[in-house]
């Protein structure tokens, strides 16, 4: 299975050298999260980490960093999200995506141009919007009906979504460190996508126990879809409008 | 309002691009793109919809198998080529390509340069009943994002990961076989 990530440009006229210069920039941000991070290169430095053959010390600054993210999110989350539970060693991959997608981004956003959406197999970043003014909307799609949207959300600047509809229970229970999902999908939206990834994450293995965890965060607001169709946001959560399932 | 559109598919075997500007044709050669995969081709055409441009590269996999080899990608030399396309609807099927449980082709139909329609030619999965299960989920959500890439009311979806590498090149051939 590959992994898709798109990046749309929005702006007045088509892409300049320059900007398709940082498009490439970008890209690369991609590629060197690929050979720091990945579980499936045997000699990624992610992988010599966990084996054992390094230290945290002689591997890229990145994954010191995103390691320290990903405690980070674990507190705020109270557990929920934890890379140091998975069986087979440390395994940050469920954030680094959204922060990898996030910092490709970030290298964009240098290029001056009106907008850019970044979206990384369904977890989307941006800046901007399609005109001035104007937010990017994303659709989030219904669980008990992929081929629906289940609402519409203006984005903030990350929108995450964490679900066992399309490859089945693969979230693990940091507290029981076995499979298990309590709703068939949750939503983050908020100012950075590595986060949002990681909160989706926490809030799809608790379910709504977890929803108050984001609530009281300033930056990140939540969605959460039951297996019957019920949803429960938090007081901010940027729903162009919800409730209904809305064919796309 | 100018959007350029650009895929980034796993895959370890090649580097596949398409791109498309509205308004006044560009030149333009994404072949630097990817230190990783050296075939690249970029196509650039005068278009009024959304812009797409699909590379490929491997991406960061904890939570996906890794790629394999045996995917079908188109593997033209980095080059930029210009056409303008007739306005009269147009359907071309994509290569049978390799994804992660079986092979499919997509079938595409355009108008002009609009994309009308996105759609599964063929798929077969072994009769694999988890096999059966993803493509029923996953499939739809793929069409419907190639579709939505040129959507007035949004400009993206968020869902839950899901596989897509075999779909992306067939669409891929597919467009390069309408000119695209």
């Amino acid at each position: 299975m590959g992994t898709i990530v798109t990046f749309d440009l929005y702006d007045e006229d088509e892409p300049s050298e320059s900007v398709l210069s940082l498009l490439r920039e970008a890209i690369d941000v991609l590629h060197q999260a690929d050979d720091d991070f990945s579980t499936y290169k045997y000699d990624s430095p992610l992988s010599r980490l966990r084996r054992g053959d390094v230290t945290m010390a002689q591997c890229p600054a990145d994954v010191g960093q995103v390691l320290e993210l990903c405690n980070v999110a674990r507190n705020i989350t109270d557990g929920w999200f934890d890379p140091w539970s998975i069986p087979g060693g440390v395994d940050p991959t469920g954030y680094v995506k959204g922060w990898a997608a996030q910092r490709s981004l970030d290298v964009l956003r240098r290029s001056g141009i009106r907008g850019a959406l970044v979206n990384a197999a369904g977890d989307t970043a941006s800046f901007g919007g399609p005109h001035a003014g104007v937010p990017f909307r994303i659709g989030i799609v219904d669980p008990a009906a992929t081929q629906h949207l289940a609402c519409v959300v203006e984005s903030p600047g990350a929108v995450a979504t964490s679900g066992t509809y399309e490859r089945g229970c693969h979230l693990i229970d940091p507290h029981t460190g076995r499979p298990a999902s309590r709703a068939a999908s949750a939503t983050v939206t908020g100012s950075d996508l590595g986060l949002a990834d990681a909160f989706a994450t926490a809030l799809a293995v608790a379910g709504l126990q977890a929803l108050p965890l984001i609530e009281a965060l300033d930056d990140f607001e939540a969605l959460i879809i039951d297996d019957d169709g019920t949803f429960h946001t938090t007081a901010g959560f940027p729903a162009v409008r919800t409730g209904s399932k809305t064919s796309s | 309002m100018k959007r350029a559109h650009i895929v980034i598919a796993g895959t370890v075997v090649g580097l596949a691009g398409l791109l498309s500007f509205n308004s006044t044709a560009v030149n333009l050669s994404l072949g630097s793109l990817s230190a990783v995969t050296a075939p690249t081709r970029s196509t650039t055409t005068t278009t009024t919809t959304p812009a797409t441009t699909t590379t490929s590269l491997p991406h960061s996999g904890g939570s996906t198998p890794p790629p394999t080899t045996t995917r079908v990608v188109p593997t033209t030399t980095a080059t930029t080529t210009t056409t303008a396309a007739p306005s009269t609807a147009r359907s071309a099927t994509g290569a049978a390509t390799n994804y992660s449980y079986g092979v499919l082709s997509v079938k595409v139909t355009v108008s002009g340069t609009k994309v009308t329609n996105v759609s599964i030619a063929s798929i077969d999965d072994g009769g694999n009943p988890r096999s059966a299960y993803i493509d029923q989920a996953s499939i739809p959500l793929l069409e419907q994002q190639a579709l939505s890439a040129q959507s007035a009311s949004i400009q993206g979806v968020s869902g839950a990961s899901y596989t897509t590498a075999g779909f992306e090149q067939s669409l891929q051939s597919a467009l390069s076989k309408l000119g695209l």
